[in-house]
């Protein structure tokens, strides 16, 4: 048809590029730049500034400190080894977090009963930092990888609710409107409409949580561990090797970078509708 | 003229209680029959009414007082025989094209081969051939309003509500999507009920048009337009019937 068509070919021409739109190309020149920086100007604060070099290990020293454990282990493991534990440990806890609290938080978001049985729980455990339980956990879950996943995931947990919970209110009393007058029944309501419209916000969620569960893989490897980026840190405090404690830090890093970059890939895959798809 | 009464409201009033405590009266005393397959046109002043008294037709939101009966049953809640296009066009917009036209039926269990030839055809006929893989968010105003009307048919209801639904178009579009619309309406008839605060929309499209009064809303006039279709909006007797009628209007408000 003539007129779709005129309309189609003016809509595949964006009509005013904005100023701050920068190219892809561009965009990861910068952030090489950007790298490449801090990496020069940390290097020159080594050899330059009297004793910096020892609070503050230089980035020759890491990098080399990093070579020399692919092939020789610290502890039992070398460092791709603590890399795969710590990666481990964050996805299954953060996983088990993220599934019990994105349905608690549309349970909570969609029924006013559900949400007044379980806010008044919700709204105690919320505020206790993940490291806090580090104890209890211990107690529960004993020194092994349960109680890991419980820390982590409990951080998760938190996070992922509270989006939950905000995505599912937001939903669109006009968009409710129209699938009942299409003929939705109430079960739909929720799988067509208010689950699909939460979506955004639970990525949102998702990703905050991210970040959240990498911080606690610390605490989660203060409880008695072998392995992972967190003994990395404590063994560097416990010897005073602060080139081990940097290395740690690089490794959660790592870690973060690959899990949200995956989270990343998923989230525009099934949100390419909405604008945090884009 | 079919005379069968489809869509009939019976001294419809709407009242909101106000910050200060005393009440708003927004719709007082409105009646209104529409017969089967008769395209009606509501008009009146903005922001006054119109839209609460889709919704109350809907069965989105109650009367204070007063009767709506849709085929001779009384509408208390919304349902899939009386179809809706909005204004905000409120496509679902997680859905393609296809999704949003083919959801209506979808939702009551209707297989998928039935349904989506149903949905093409009504795709096809709005002209979007072409466009059902896309998202809202990729088409223009018109085409998002075209989706929507397109939708609403699907579903074949026994009656279409549309809500100022050409009110965010820019004249242009306007213009078109009227013409479009009034072209489809011929091809499948259906009983109409289109609320505007365009004279000349009205004009173009009513077997009759009943003019509201300003707030609180109620029936100031109507007028029966038997104007050959389509109509020539630069028509002599188009713009006689123009004068007339907007010499009763009360607009401003």
């Amino acid at each position: 048809m003539a007129t779709s068509n005129n309309i189609k070919k003016k809509k595949t021409k964006p009509a005013i590029i904005s100023e701050d739109q920068i190219t892809k190309k561009q965009s990861t020149l910068y952030a090489f730049i950007s790298f490449a920086v801090v990496v020069v100007l940390w290097q020159l604060a080594v050899l330059f500034l009297p004793n910096f070099g020892n609070i503050f290990p230089g980035p020759y020293d890491v990098v080399a400190l990093m070579i020399k454990i692919v092939k020789e282990p610290v502890g039992r493991l070398t460092l791709f080894a603590h890399l795969g534990w710590t990666l481990k440990r964050i996805f299954i806890g953060y996983i088990i977090g993220a599934v019990i609290g994105v349905i608690t938080g549309l349970a909570m978001g969609t029924s006013k009963l559900a949400n007044a049985i379980i806010s008044p729980v919700f709204e105690i455990l919320r505020p206790i930092p993940a490291i806090a339980w580090v104890p209890m956990a211990i107690l529960w879950f004993g020194l092994g990888e349960a109680s890991k996943y419980f820390i982590i995931g409990f951080s998760t947990f938190v996070i992922c609710a509270l989006n939950s919970i905000a995505g599912a209110r937001a939903t669109s009393e006009k968009l409710k409107g129209a699938a009942r007058m299409l003929g939705a029944s109430e079960r739909q309501l929720f799988s067509k409409i208010i689950l699909p419209s939460s979506v955004p916000q639970i990525f949102a969620g998702l990703q905050i949580s991210l970040s959240a569960s990498c911080s606690t893989i610390l605490a989660a490897e203060m409880v008695r561990s072998e392995e992972g980026a967190g003994w990395l840190i404590l063994r560097g405090m416990n010897t005073g090797n602060m080139t081990l404690v940097l290395v740690g830090l690089i490794v959660i890093s790592v870690t973060g970078l690959i899990l949200a970059t995956v989270m990343r890939a998923i989230e525009r895959k099934a949100i390419s509708w909405s604008f945090r798809g884009k | 003229m079919n005379n069968e009464v489809v869509i009939k409201c019976e001294n419809i009033s709407k009242t909101f209680p106000t910050a200060d405590g005393t009440a708003f009266d927004v719709i007082a005393d409105f009646s209104i029959e529409v017969n089967k397959n008769e395209f009606v046109v509501l008009i009146g002043p903005g922001q006054c009414g119109k839209t609460t008294l889709i919704n109350i037709i809907a069965g989105l939101e109650e009367a204070t007082s007063g009767i709506v009966t849709v085929g001779g049953e009384l509408v208390t809640e919304p349902d899939p025989k009386i179809g809706v296009v909005y204004q905000e066009t409120n496509l679902f917009p997680w859905l393609t094209v296809m999704g949003n036209v083919e959801f209506g039926p979808k939702a009551q269990g209707e297989s998928k081969a039935s349904r989506q030839e149903r949905a093409q055809k009504y795709i096809d006929l709005v002209g979007l051939t072409g466009f059902e893989n896309q998202h809202p968010n990729k088409l223009s105003g018109g085409m998002q309003q075209r989706v929507g009307i397109a939708r609403v048919y699907t579903n074949e209801p026994l009656v279409l509500l549309l809500d100022e639904p050409f009110g965010h178009l820019d004249a242009q579009t306007r213009y078109l999507m009227e013409e479009e619309l009034e072209k489809i309406w011929r091809q499948e008839r259906r009983t109409v009920l289109f609320v505007t605060n365009n004279l000349e929309e009205a004009i173009f499209l009513a077997d009759r048009i009943v003019l509201m009064t300003n707030c609180p809303s109620t029936v100031k006039q109507e007028y029966i337009i038997d104007l050959p279709r389509p109509r020539d909006i630069t028509s002599r007797e188009f713009l006689k019937i123009r004068e007339e009628i907007s010499k009763n209007l009360d607009l401003t408000s």
